[in-house]
């Protein structure tokens, strides 16, 4: 087996750009809404198929191993080349989950068909009642014998009906405070008392669920870590998910657009265009180089602090920003849905606008973040 | 070594006292402090070793000035060791570096860059000033302003047209036909309006002329507004860390202010901007310090004013809100760091101004 960590950072990506350009469907590239399975699971066969699905994982489970720094070159390559993001929560969420808490029999069912696709994740953590304030969730397990019993509902989960398992947090006591009584399950969507139904979102598409629970009994040893202690379980990989969240190419698809269809339309005779324009592409390199500087953090093997929400701040608020001017542009045509030509550059002024949208919502609102970096970063006072 | 040398310096908490009290005083700055600055290298840190400097770059240059700026120093260090020295530096009079250098290193020879001669207009070409043959020299006529450094400057360096070409001249105070008038600025500073009226310069004082004089010119202004952002910085560091202080310690409705959530935001915001300018800030001059060219050069230097100048007015602005009516009192600090971010924000070229350069080197 390659040991990729071993290879100079340059061969590395030139091996993994040639991989991406040759392999990844054309049609799938910078695509502005979340692919569904049937469309991407030839490319996942690809990658698992060359043992390159699962970078993150070690090697005695299929997986790169990279370190960090190979890490980010992979995910700066599959960004470059515009390569959608697949189903991947098994792989990015559930599969380190279960190697840190999960038992030696979790580890030997879930992770090689999780590897291979037979097992497609999504995550069941939001609930009608529990949105920024997660942990006052109320989906309810009750032991029975060898079952917990699960009854409640869990939303905004994207492509649930993409899905074969779900991995949940639900209460298991009562009583106790808050984070304390809330436990981590993995569970087949196949499973009775499971009904699960699409939301249309603002795009038209339906990309997230609500999925029911209705006595739904799921054997014990569905349990990852402690009964009691699914908090920790599920807080344990937050920070390196607001790294990935805050990167900055999120927002190249609509500076491009709104670079050509500017030049198209002849906007950069005006001074006041010209100065916003310039102004947000700024605010997007800057932005860079604020992530470039927790980046090496992570190369040096540095934990990443609270500090790092910051960035989830500014380059989804920076990503809105442009858009809004994208369709600001676009006039009458700005608000025309599909794709538009205006000077020989086809756009779709409004996709991007939408996709931006949620940004600033899903993983912790930017107001969430806000707090996070008021109490743990700034040491204000807590109310 | 360079960030505890400046610390030292500065002392536990800014002396801004002293500050206050050379306000609006016609000698501006401190000759004592500027002789201890010049103890400590300083002055030449971008002045090569064999002119007595230490041959260092904008990276540790900015060290200095941010700390410096944070205790809001009036000392002219941007005006005399990076825009005078590197014009002196980057010239091709011999003879001059040889002897003025060391004495600017030294602290001895106070030198200030008079370019400029039109407010907002940033071009060194534009200029009227004029040097014309005269026995064997040059008569210099013209007015430039907005000199920064000018107070207790004891020569400049001139920026004038011989025919077709671009010259800089070095002009001691003294000579005759040369007159400086102080005009007062925000932050108690003033700047300077050199006037020459038939003043006599040897050839042996031509610094450089023609396209080295342009090239010399364009990399000290860019490297001078580059460590303006570094200054701003400084400033932008001490206005929030004021802030967040009196949001900790400041009690209304019978709690800190700060455990409301509305200023929580703000005061997020703000250090996303002062994070925002510092890692720009240092990635810049990093890439500065590689020597890129012109075009290149000039970018970097119109990314990191634009960004910090932004950053600054917001972070002082906002300190003045969020402290309430005592912020806008005169003998409350914030105010002070507000004053010196507005002036270091529009000398050599506001944000707008930069993002228009920063637009017309990048979109081709």
């Amino acid at each position: 087996m390659t040991d990729y960590n071993a290879m100079g950072d340059e061969d590395f990506r030139r091996e993994i750009r040639g991989f991406f350009e040759r392999e990844y469907p054309p049609h799938l590239r910078y695509i502005l809404q979340r692919a569904r399975w049937p469309e991407v699971k030839d490319w996942w066969r690809k990658l698992y198929e060359k043992g390159w699905i699962a970078p993150n994982w070690p090697r005695e489970w299929g997986g790169m191993a990279l370190d960090a720094g190979k890490m980010v070159i992979y995910l700066e390559e599959l960004e470059r080349h515009g390569c959608t993001r697949p189903p991947d929560q098994g792989i990015t969420q559930v599969g380190p989950l279960i190697m840190r808490f999960g038992t030696q029999a979790q580890k030997d069912h879930y992770l090689p068909r999780t590897l291979s696709g037979e097992y497609i994740w999504c995550q069941g953590y939001s609930e009608p009642n529990a949105g920024s304030d997660l942990a006052s969730l109320q989906t309810s397990a009750v032991i029975e014998g060898d079952y917990f019993v699960v009854n409640g509902q869990k939303i905004w989960t994207s492509l649930a009906d993409d899905a074969t398992h779900c991995y949940l947090l639900v209460r298991t006591d009562k009583q106790a405070k808050k984070q304390r009584g809330i436990s981590f399950l993995l569970v087949g969507l196949k499973t009775p008392g499971i009904t699960i139904r699409p939301i249309r979102n603002l795009a038209g598409h339906e990309e997230f669920c609500e999925v029911f629970y209705d006595k739904v009994r799921i054997p014990r040893d569905a349990l990852v870590g402690e009964l009691n202690d699914g908090w920790t379980v599920a807080k344990a990989l937050l920070g390196y998910e607001r790294l990935g969240i805050g990167s900055p190419r999120r927002p190249q698809y609509a500076l491009r657009r709104l670079e050509s269809v500017a030049r198209a339309k002849g906007l950069f005779e005006d001074p006041g265009f010209a100065d916003r324009f310039t102004a947000l592409k700024l605010d997007i390199e800057d932005g860079a180089t604020l992530y470039g500087r927790f980046v090496e953090q992570v190369k040096r093997g540095e934990p990443l602090g609270h500090d790092v929400s910051m960035l989830k701040i500014w380059t989804m608020e920076t990503w809105q920003r442009l858009t809004e001017l994208l369709v600001e542009i676009g006039a009458e045509e700005g608000v025309m849905t599909g794709v538009r030509e205006i000077g020989g550059v086809e756009t779709d002024f409004l996709s991007p606008f939408y996709y931006a949208r949620p940004a600033t919502i899903y993983g912790g609102s930017s107001e969430i973040q806000r707090n996070v970096i008021a109490k743990y970063v700034l040491d204000l006072p807590s109310g | 070594m360079l960030a505890d040398s400046v610390s030292g310096f500065i002392g536990r908490g800014p002396d801004l006292a002293r500050v206050r009290k050379l306000r609006d005083d016609p000698r501006e700055h401190d000759p004592a402090i500027w002789k201890q600055m010049a103890d400590l290298g300083w002055l030449g840190i971008l002045v090569p070793e064999r002119y007595g400097g230490l041959g260092l770059g904008l990276a540790e240059m900015a060290i200095v000035a941010r700390g410096l700026a944070r205790a809001l120093a009036p000392e002219p260090l941007t005006a005399c060791a990076v825009l005078a020295a590197s014009v002196l530096v980057e010239g091709e009079n011999g003879e001059l570096k040889t002897v003025e250098l060391p004495k600017l290193v030294a602290g001895d020879t106070l030198v200030a860059l008079a370019w400029q001669e039109n407010a907002g207009v940033f071009d060194p070409a534009a200029i009227h000033c004029r040097a014309a043959p005269f026995e064997g020299g040059y008569k210099l006529s013209g007015t430039k302003r907005f000199v920064s450094g000018s107070a207790q400057a004891d020569a400049f360096l001139v920026s004038a047209g011989i025919e077709n070409e671009l010259a800089l001249l070095w002009v001691p105070r003294a000579t005759a036909g040369a007159t400086v008038a102080l005009e007062p600025l925000a932050d108690g500073r003033s700047f300077g309006t050199l006037t020459l009226n038939d003043a006599l310069v040897p050839k042996s004082r031509v610094v450089t002329a023609g396209a080295p004089a342009s090239a010399a010119l364009a990399l000290a202004l860019d490297h001078g507004a580059a460590i303006a952002g570094a200054e701003l910085l400084g400033v932008m560091d001490r206005a929030l860390e004021m802030s967040l202080e009196y949001l900790r310690t400041r009690v209304q409705f019978g709690k800190p202010i700060g455990s409301f959530q509305a200023l929580q935001h703000r005061a997020v915001d703000l250090h996303i901007h002062r994070e925002l300018a510092s890692a720009v800030l240092d990635e810049t001059l990093g890439a500065l310090d590689r020597r890129p060219d012109p075009g290149r050069r000039a970018a970097l230097a119109s990314r990191l004013k634009a960004r910090c100048a932004d950053a600054a007015l917001k972070i002082t602005r906002e300190a003045i809100q969020l402290h309430g009516a005592i912020g806008f009192t005169d003998e409350y600090d914030a105010g002070l760091y507000l004053k010196r971010a507005l002036t270091l924000a529009a000398w050599l070229g506001g944000a707008s101004w930069h993002r228009r350069r920063y637009a017309r080197l990048t979109l081709g």
